[in-house]
């Protein structure tokens, strides 16, 4: 009882399934390459059945690994004529998932000593870029005030010039990206100007639609200060100021 | 002349604020030929080993900037009046290491490898702009991909990607660490 209390605890650091098999294995002291199924399988059942509540979203996820437990037993328990080749066992599926697995383990591990060092060292990058405080009081523009500017916009650069459609294809991820590398470069992206510099409507259309997707993903933020100001762009940051 | 072309670089390297490529130094610096501004530059960095100063310039993500020196943390901390820097999530740090090592990937390849689903992670990584969409892949559902950007490597002091120990000597250290737990006495 003691035993199976303690394992319990223990259990509550695991971030996922691969994270629990990987402990299993370990426990076991068994090499990865060479995997008993008929264990690993029963003691990841036996942690599946120690559980007397379940939440559905992340058992689902343990389930996967158990059916991929399960059918690897299925096929190693199916009589062969000719033995199978090495890379054809069907336990390399998981030893291969693992190894990657523990890699990635391993390499957040060293992420995390290198974050520590950094975090000593304060840079000149660590300043926030020139944020006045009237600059924070921006407010958000609602979807509709954005579509309303876009077509006001479009409509005056309609009759201003007449041109010819050219059949050409924009990609929403192109102009989604456009947005992204002007915000990497610069602060903020000025809405007027991001769309007077699209040559044609349909390429102005997909910006805007690329730009409405940056927003509905929490991406971007537009934001103006009062009504009849220019309305920018700006990357959303959790806050400026804890990073 | 030489010695001011090494304060006019420091102040290049001062004055912006993000890492300095040598690539915008030189096209500043359009009155020098580059084999200058290259010995310009390191002689500047030697300067910063010998001399007995709180800062350094230091290279990351590619290119120069200024520093303070790791062991005066405490003392920073207490003039800014924080206690500790947000620090990522575990979660975060694996997300970062499966996107820094597959990439370009998408977040279904992230969440197999990581064995959970990452997308709250990943909305936080491109909030936090370490990571970025490139594109998408060509494949059914044309899933968004990502990498890791500048800001990454500039975060974890990286100066190039490659800096990242690769995933053969990844899996060397493991075996090592997996051979001195053996040794390792049993409770």
């Amino acid at each position: 009882m003691e035993a199976s209390s303690h394992y319990q605890v223990k259990l509550e650091v695991f971030q996922g399934p691969l994270d629990l098999l990987l402990f299993l294995i370990r426990k076991k002291k068994i090499k990865i390459h060479d995997i008993p199924m008929a264990t690993i399988t029963r003691e990841y059942l036996d942690y599946l059945n120690q559980k007397d509540r379940i939440n559905l979203d992340r058992e689902a996820e343990f389930l996967l690994v158990a059916a991929l437990l399960i059918y690897i037993k299925s096929q190693m328990l199916l009589p062969r004529e000719k033995p199978l080749e090495e890379e054809k066992d069907p336990r390399q599926i998981l030893v291969d998932r693992l190894l990657d697995y523990e890699r990635m383990k391993a390499a957040s591990g060293l992420l995390k000593e290198k974050e520590e060092e950094e975090m000593q060292r304060w840079k000149r990058t660590a300043l926030p870029a020139v944020f006045s405080e009237d600059e924070m009081e921006y407010t958000e523009v609602s979807l509709f005030d954005l579509a309303e500017s876009f077509f006001a916009l479009m409509k005056r650069k309609e009759t201003a010039e007449i041109k010819t459609i050219k059949g050409q294809e924009y990609s929403l991820e192109e102009k989604m990206k456009e947005i992204l590398d002007h915000l990497e470069e610069e602060d903020f992206l000025d809405f007027l100007d991001h769309f007077n510099r699209q040559e044609s409507f349909e390429e102005a259309l997909v910006a805007f639609l690329g730009l409405l997707e940056l927003i509905k993903a929490r991406i971007v933020t537009a934001v103006q200060e009062t009504h009849f100001r220019p309305i920018k762009v700006w990357i959303r940051k959790k806050n400026v100021k804890s990073s | 002349m030489e010695n001011r072309l090494k304060e006019i670089i420091e102040s290049l390297i001062f004055m912006s604020l993000e890492p300095l490529t040598l690539e915008k130094i030189k096209g500043v610096l359009t009155e020098f030929n580059e084999r200058e501004i290259e010995q310009a530059i390191n002689e500047l960095l030697e300067t910063f080993v010998t001399n007995e100063r709180g800062i350094q310039i230091i290279q990351a993500a590619g290119g120069y900037l200024f520093s303070t020196k790791p062991e005066h943390d405490s003392w920073i901390k207490r003039l800014l009046k924080l206690e500790r820097k947000n620090r990522l999530s575990s979660a975060a740090l694996e997300t970062l290491s499966a996107i820094a090592y597959h990439q370009p990937i998408t977040l279904a390849e992230i969440s197999a490898l990581r064995g959970v689903d990452s997308s709250h992670t990943l909305k936080t990584l491109l909030q936090k702009r370490l990571a970025k969409i490139v594109g998408r892949k060509k494949s059914p559902g044309n899933p968004l991909i990502y990498r890791t950007s500048e800001k990454f490597l500039a975060y974890f002091g990286l100066n190039n990607i490659k800096d990242l120990p690769s995933p053969e000597e990844m899996s060397k250290i493991l075996e090592e660490e997996n051979i001195s737990e053996e040794d390792s006495p049993t409770q």
